[in-house]
């Protein structure tokens, strides 16, 4: 086939690669951000009670939603205070006479949608820190979860909404080109036919030469689409701009197997598309 | 081998290709079909390959009906029809020896009996030495003896010839004239539509002369044109 072919395979399955991979890595981004969502519960009392502690853990082990939990003791809420204020903690810290910090659990729940179910169970609990005028004793950012949950949504459906149309683009475009240089050919299978060939005995090698250049156009686009991921991930990971950091996370999250596993995906997407476009494509010519 | 039974061929905006022609071609015949352009000779050989379906009468090839004949079987149809054209119809980016090769792959022979046969018809058409030229490569009437070849290669029982002198100079005409004539006596039916009335003439054999798509003269050792 052409090199006209191999050409339009190569540029649309790295576009259509491209947006695979932003969609991946909004994807790692925003289930990285919303695994961070957690209930924080503060045990009653200052050193809190034994009995307050064991009832509640056995409470939030019971809860099927729960998807994991860790017990802050006093002095652990104590010592994580200290490194988030630094080198100047000491100087704060020194006027206290006995560690007013609450011990807490902290709960991850399965799917952040349900934070709001388990954050009610506590709601009432006499075992936990609830005492008028002071904290709130059960702990979660409401309405930032909902805003977090209403933007991840929209974005997986946007990206839905991209990759289809950007697949669809693939579609026509190689299928456009395979035609085009079928149509070339179309003397050739009209002599074919008139040796006596079945249509089966002509099909097949013009479907193995659309299936080759599926194969080393959308290969080249694989391999475009992995270094260029690469190049762009190394490129933020080393930056110092600080707007970038929010999206470093989920960078490091998935530099590690998924890369690979888009290269036979994008191509055996373009092998299949471009025998698929040569059948299709043979169709108007085998009409005997 | 071919009958005709009023048979007629209307195309688009009723342009007859062909008017109620009735006509017997038996088994080893060799036939002229000739006639101006337009008249209908290549309209009767595609309607013998049913390239074309008749829209009136009926058409027997070996015996077999076309009407009925199912389109999957249309394949083995023209296996057991040789072809050669005016513009020789060969695979552009295939060798003379491949060009010739295909008629037998299609019909499935075993890869020695190729290596044997494509070179033995090559031979008897006199063109061993071009065997890996491609078509464009070599003259005009080295192309129609290729395609000569891959047409007899199947000893196929019938074979047409669509102007087969259409495009090369007198002299090769008289090769592959020669050529069709040895192809004849090995028992194959031959058909060739032709405009060569020096060849018709000088050969003597039955003419079928058509004007309009209207059959106007069918005669046992004619000439091109009546005498009378």
């Amino acid at each position: 086939m052409t090199i006209a072919a191999v050409l339009t395979v190569l540029v649309t399955m790295a576009i259509l690669g491209v947006v695979l991979v932003t969609d991946k890595n909004l994807k790692e981004g925003t289930t990285s951000l919303t695994n961070r969502v957690e209930v924080e519960v503060f045990v009653k009392g200052a050193p809190p009670q034994q009995s307050s502690i064991d009832a509640l853990r056995a409470k939030i082990a019971a809860i099927p939603e729960v998807k994991s939990f860790t017990y802050v003791s006093q002095s652990q809420a104590l010592a994580d205070l200290k490194t988030m204020l630094g080198k100047n903690a000491d100087q704060i810290l020194q006027n206290l006479q006995s560690n007013p910090l609450p011990a807490s659990y902290k709960i991850f729940v399965k799917n952040p949608n349900q934070v709001d179910q388990v954050a009610a169970h506590f709601f009432n609990d006499p075992n936990v820190d609830n005492d008028p005028g002071t904290t709130d004793g059960v702990s979660y950012a409401k309405q930032t979860v909902r805003n977090l949950l209403g933007t991840v949504n929209l974005i997986e459906k946007a990206m839905w909404v991209v990759t289809v149309l950007f697949a669809l683009a693939a579609v026509l475009l190689t299928s456009t080109t395979v035609r085009l240089s079928i149509f070339a050919r179309r003397r050739e299978v009209e002599i074919m036919q008139l040796v006596g060939a079945t249509n089966w005995f002509i099909r097949w090698p013009f479907i193995l030469e659309g299936f080759i250049t599926g194969l080393v156009g959308s290969f080249v686009a694989a391999l475009a689409v992995w270094g260029a991921n690469v190049l762009v991930f190394n490129w933020i990971h080393g930056s110092k701009l600080d707007f970038l950091r929010p999206i470093k996370y989920p960078l490091i999250a998935q530099s590690g197997s998924w890369p690979l596993g888009l290269i036979p995906t994008l191509v055996l997407a373009g092998a299949v598309l471009g025998a698929l476009g040569s059948a299709l494509a043979l169709r108007r010519y085998l009409r005997v | 081998m071919i009958v005709f039974e009023n048979v007629s061929k209307m195309y688009d905006q009723n342009v007859p290709g062909m008017m109620d022609a009735s006509f017997h071609i038996e088994k080893g015949e060799f036939v002229f079909l000739v006639g101006p352009s337009g008249s209908g000779k290549s309209t009767l050989i595609k309607l013998v390959l049913k390239q074309l379906e008749p829209t009136d009468g009926r058409i027997l090839v070996a015996g077999r009906n076309l009407q009925t004949l199912r389109r999957s079987k249309v394949p083995l149809l023209r296996r057991n029809i040789g072809c050669v054209f005016q513009d020789f119809k060969l695979l552009p980016n295939k060798t003379v020896y491949e060009n010739v090769a295909y008629a037998l792959e299609v019909v499935g022979e075993h890869r020695r009996s190729i290596r044997r046969k494509v070179p033995e018809i090559l031979n008897l058409v006199g063109l061993s030495d071009k065997t890996n030229s491609l078509p464009h490569e070599v003259s005009g009437g080295e192309q129609q003896r290729v395609s000569v070849a891959r047409a007899f290669v199947n000893h196929p029982p019938l074979l047409l010839a669509d102007e087969p002198t259409g495009n090369i100079d007198p002299e090769t005409s008289i090769g592959i004239m020669q050529l069709l004539l040895r192809i004849n006596r090995t028992g194959t039916t031959v058909v060739i539509a032709t405009h060569d009335r020096e060849m018709v003439d000088r050969m003597r054999r039955r003419v079928i002369a058509l004007d309009g798509g209207r059959l106007v003269r069918d005669e046992r050792r004619g000439v091109y044109d009546s005498e009378t």
